[in-house]
């Protein structure tokens, strides 16, 4: 997957109209809250394989750490 | 995974029975900030919308024996042909006895009848159908009535945000009979006991009984939900990853024991955890979307034992090959691969409360004479 495509896949799943970057920080958007860390939760376990934990988020501060988690 | 398969049970009816009380998202704006595009937005990724909830008088026995009483009725069942009640919920009536003894004095059954409880949440309707088919194979009972059902709504403060949007209460009896005819049935079972406490009601359990301090207990976390030491805890998020482990892989093992194609199979009923968790199985195990009801959780929330047979029950159309999919407190999973020809689907009817019941405090003064030996 590119970057490009992960960004626009996490807009889907974050449910979010702003337009994301690698560097967009979480919590400048209105949409991150406990929602999306279970639908972000998913799209990596599903997408990547990757398993992570509600503890892993507190340390994510931008769409880059979750693209970096996922493996890219 | 324990496997196993039967060729002599079917199940010849079903019916589910809900409250008539209901609470419905749209309605619980002030939850999400007063913001309607927040609400809108959980709705979309959750799936919120209806859930129904038992009143404080009401119990799992009251809409299980319900739901026997009307199946009997609409299947012209002979009460005195139930060998065998199995009834499964985790939230009883009382702490003793068992409220499967409790259902077969209420329905009438014969003192000849086998009446036993399975404490299972969630993954009990394929537990309750297993233990209920391994019986009924052996060929000495005509008929098993399987109670299932719970009142996780009930049991939840509807302030506590972590779950009440997401529980229902409902129940429902199932009709199993031995028959001379093949009729084949596949079941897959597993426990992971070291999860124990993800999901978890703490007090009031010979571990750590009540006592006066413990009802002085109210803990507010940093979302403002509340916890009192009689309502029960969830790890959200680690169940909602031991979900994601165990689903997928028991439905393919589901498929694979008993043979079926995907695509040969006309209802997928997973658990209704919520929509997001039942979408992800879908994708995760590749199964038909168009065969998988998701929408059952927007229309009657996660109701726990009963949310399976929610899913079957809400079908209008006939049923042939079902796959069943349960998974949840204990934790605990199972599945079934059940041939549902001819079966009577009995839907989803409301229970409607008798108007001469005992209030709670007419209930603790009926207690109170009962120990005095006024009564």
């Amino acid at each position: 997957m590119t970057n490009e495509e992960f960004l626009s896949k996490m807009q889907d799943v974050l449910q979010t109209e702003e337009e994301l970057k690698l560097d967009t920080v979480l919590d400048d958007l209105a949409e991150w809250d406990s929602l999306s860390v279970m639908a972000t939760m998913a799209f990596l376990d599903k997408d990547f394989g990757v398993k992570t934990t509600m503890k892993d988020y507190k340390n994510v501060k931008t769409i880059g750490d979750i693209a970096q988690k996922a493996g890219l | 995974m324990t496997v196993s398969s039967f060729n002599h049970v079917k199940i010849s009816g079903v019916k589910t029975v809900i409250p008539e009380n209901y609470v419905d998202i749209d309605d619980e704006l002030e939850f999400f900030g007063n913001n309607p595009k927040k609400l809108e937005r959980a709705k979309k990724m959750v799936g919120y919308g209806r859930r129904y909830l038992a009143d404080e008088l009401t119990t799992v026995t009251d809409l299980a024996v319900d739901a026997a009483e009307k199946l009997f009725e609409e299947m012209s069942i002979d009460k005195n042909d139930i060998d065998i009640l199995i009834f499964v919920n985790q939230k009883p009536d009382f702490r003793e006895p068992n409220d499967a003894c409790i259902a077969h004095g209420r329905l009438g059954l014969k003192k000849s009848c086998a009446t036993l409880p399975i404490v299972l949440g969630c993954s009990g309707y394929p537990y309750g159908l297993w233990l209920a088919s391994a019986l009924m194979q052996s060929g000495f009972f005509k008929k098993c009535l399987l109670l299932a059902g719970d009142v996780p709504a009930r049991a939840t403060d509807q302030k506590d945000r972590k779950k009440a949007q997401i529980f229902s209460d409902g129940a429902s009896a199932t009709i199993l009979e031995y028959t001379s005819e093949e009729r084949l049935s596949y079941f897959v079972n597993g426990s992971d006991g070291g999860g124990w406490d993800k999901l978890v009601v703490p007090f009031g359990g010979m571990r750590l009984p009540f006592d006066k301090a413990s009802f002085d207990i109210e803990e507010t976390d940093e979302n403002g939900n509340k916890w009192r030491a009689n309502l029960s805890l969830m790890k959200g998020a680690d169940v909602f990853n031991f979900t994601m482990d165990v689903a997928p892989k028991l439905i393919n093992e589901i498929l694979d024991v008993s043979g079926w194609a995907k695509d040969d199979v006309d209802l997928y009923a997973i658990h209704q955890a919520n929509k997001q968790i039942v979408e992800n199985i879908i994708a995760m195990s590749k199964i038909p979307e168009e065969k998988t009801p998701v929408d059952v959780f927007s229309k009657y929330a996660n109701s726990s034992t009963n949310s399976v047979v929610t899913v079957v029950c809400d079908q209008q159309k006939p049923l042939k090959k079902v796959v069943l999919c349960a998974f949840g407190v204990g934790l605990s999973w199972g599945a079934a691969a059940v041939d549902l020809s001819g079966m009577y689907n009995g839907g989803i009817s409301t229970y409607i409360p008798p108007k001469d019941r005992p209030t709670r405090e007419e209930q603790i003064k009926h207690w109170i004479n009962y120990f005095k030996g006024e009564e």
